[in-house]
């Protein structure tokens, strides 16, 4: 087969692929990619030179492993997975990424695509209005520096103590939204500074705020489905995909810094610079691991926000109130984080980069009206092909450490995208085809179109396939917010 | 040649990676920033309203330029600005131990209806980072995480 490397790549099962550990001098355990021939085929051959240089991390534990829409990152590939022993092992910014706890929430609706369309236009442009996107976007959340503490302290639980958002949006949420050992002391001044007023913004790049359709036809798994509060019948649902801002942005540069210097001391050699990473149980991982913590609430607390204002701009366009238009949220999930979790008797420390947990049923970490089935999945397509919602097995858990993909994958650069098509073109291609963007740039559209991305679809069923999660639904998109 | 950046769209996919190269330091340096600003905006849309100086120095010419290219992105969050020009002038010190930076940094308050805004720049990498000579051209490779 021809693929982008020249190391061997053993075949395990039809969409599980192995690089044994003798393929590169220094590797610990053996590497794992999931994808059907068709997406191996297509990987870059950064995917297989970072999760081999994954593999040779201290303390890593079975394989490192990267999911289908897998494509080059920093260190760690996007879309990798690789768990750590919790004492011998490292912990690094370079397998959680800049953006700390990006991630994807989606709230269901009681409308249709036929309540919807007719007012399409003045929905799209109040949340436009309401939703800050763009690069140095400022949020509409006053906070002194006390309480943006508290933010990163609480994270979404702040938000709805505050008035941003319901109760049960937080048993809704990975995490319920607040992880513990949050302590600002480790965040520094710059990243306050970065973050302070950025409460309540998407960003920019691939961030987006969809509003998105579930046709009948491509509900897959009705039964699970229902019970995500999902039932097809052109029912109206709104994805957002964003993270920590500059909070996390600066946490991570000023971690690979600290790192950098501290690989030293602890006399630990990696084969990219932006491997570095410490000890976890030394004092500069245990810093970095509350810093990251702080910011991954910080994005849980912005989702939160975006969540409300979406609300909002429902309720002022349909003149409702978003309970009456049964605006639940179904889950938020983090793709870019480490965490402490068991695996059997053990606990290890599991870094997700472009990569989301997966619990399947029965797992107290899945809030309870969902753990008979299993954790939503919420996984981001291009704006123009769609995305999908899927659900955790306990496959996961017992193979992939409770992870599975995350979006589509690019598949072509930013300048080749902005070369192929033209923002305003595409941007009436798409109207053309029921589709309302509206965009701070136009030349950010560009980059961010369809043909950048791998086929989603082929993605999924890929983790389908090897039975780490199943597909529940597809959701199409109608209307998209971009920075 | 003065100074210039190109795009190397051939090693990143989801980013932004270039190259910066300059007839002298100061150059390089004037290049690299012009390329991380370009990156989040067209500078011809932006005014020129703020302007912030920004004293930075260092050992190492690469530590000194990724902590400058680094500022930029800082002061475009926290300041809620984006640049319409860069002035740059590094020097060794005598006794050749540090490098100096003294640049200024011109632009104007994040305006959505009047600036072309592009992408943000949330971070400098070092992924694949170098700076180095090639005969009498500096030249630096950066790669941005956007």
């Amino acid at each position: 087969m021809n693929l982008a490397t020249l190391m061997r790549v053993k075949r395990l099962t039809e969409v599980v692929w192995e690089i044994p550990e003798a393929e590169k001098p220094g590797m610990l355990v053996p590497a794992r990619i999931y994808g059907t021939e068709t997406i191996l085929r297509a990987m870059d051959a950064g995917v297989f030179e970072q999760v081999t240089n994954v593999a040779c991390l201290p303390g890593i534990q079975r394989y490192a492993l990267c999911m289908p829409d897998g494509h080059w990152g920093y260190g760690f590939p996007i879309g990798g997975v690789a768990a750590f022993d919790l004492e011998q092992g490292i912990i690094s910014p370079g397998g959680v990424g800049y953006d700390i706890n990006c991630g994807m929430r989606l709230i269901r609706t009681d409308l249709t695509l036929a309540d919807v369309k007719p007012r399409l236009d003045a929905l799209m442009t109040e949340l436009f209005r309401t939703v800050p996107a763009g690069v140095g976007s400022k949020g509409f959340v006053p906070l002194s520096r006390r309480t943006f503490q508290e933010v990163m302290r609480k994270g979404a639980r702040w938000g709805v103590e505050n008035g941003y958002g319901w109760d049960n949006d937080l048993t809704h949420t990975e995490e319920k939204g607040s992880l513990g050992g949050a302590d600002p002391e480790h965040v520094s001044e710059q990243a306050c500074q970065r973050g302070m007023a950025q409460l309540g913004t998407l960003g920019s790049g691939n961030h987006y705020l969809e509003v998105q359709v579930v046709r009948n036809d491509r509900v897959y798994d009705r039964r699970v489905a229902e019970q995500f509060g999902i039932h097809g019948d052109d029912q109206i649902v709104i994805m957002v995909h964003c993270g920590s801002r500059g909070l996390g942005h600066q946490v991570g540069t000023d971690y690979v810094r600290i790192f950098e210097k501290a690989m030293k001391r602890y006399d630990i050699a990696v084969k990219d610079r932006q491997l570095a990473c410490a000890p976890y149980q030394s004092p500069e991982g245990q810093h970095y691991f509350s810093a990251m913590n702080c910011a991954a609430n910080t994005a849980f607390a912005n989702r939160q926000v975006i969540a409300h204002q979406i609300r909002e701009a429902f309720r002022a366009v349909f003149r409702q109130s978003p309970e009456k238009l049964g605006m639940h949220q179904v889950y938020d999930v983090a793709h870019n984080i480490a965490k402490v979790e068991r695996y059997g008797k053990r606990q290890l420390l599991v870094h997700r980069k472009g990569a989301t947990r997966a619990f399947g049923p029965g797992s107290p970490d899945v809030p309870e009206p969902f753990r008979p089935v299993g954790q939503p999945v919420i996984c981001g397509g291009s704006m123009e092909t769609g995305s999908y919602l899927l659900v955790g097995t306990a496959q996961a858990n017992t193979e992939s450490f409770g992870s599975t993909m995350h979006g589509a994958g690019r598949t072509m650069s930013r300048a080749q995208a902005k070369r192929t098509v033209r923002g305003s073109a595409l941007q009436q291609t798409m109207a053309e085809r029921g589709i309302l963007v509206k965009a701070v740039s136009m030349s950010g559209l560009a980059e961010e179109a369809g043909i950048a991305y791998k086929n989603i679809s082929e993605v999924v069923a890929s983790v389908d396939t090897a039975g780490i999660t199943r597909k529940v639904a597809e959701l199409l998109p109608i209307g998209n917010i971009k920075g | 040649m003065g100074k210039t950046y190109r795009v190397l769209d051939e090693i990143v996919l989801g980013d932004l990676a270039f190259e910066a190269t300059g007839d002298s330091v100061s150059e390089l340096f004037s290049a690299a920033a012009l390329a991380v600003i370009e990156a989040m905006v067209d500078p011809l849309s932006v005014g020129t309203h703020w302007t912030q100086d920004v004293r930075l120095s260092d050992v190492e010419i690469d530590d000194l330029l990724f902590e400058w290219l680094n500022t930029i992105v800082f002061i475009k969050d926290a300041e809620g600005v984006v640049f319409h020009d860069v002035r740059t002038s590094v020097n060794r010190d005598s006794g050749k131990t540090r490098w100096h930076l003294d640049a200024t940094l011109i632009g104007d308050r994040v305006d959505v209806t009047r600036q072309a805004l592009r992408t943000d720049v949330k971070a400098v990498t070092k992924h694949l980072y170098e700076v180095g000579q090639r005969g009498r051209t500096w030249y630096a490779h950066v790669v941005l995480d956007v």
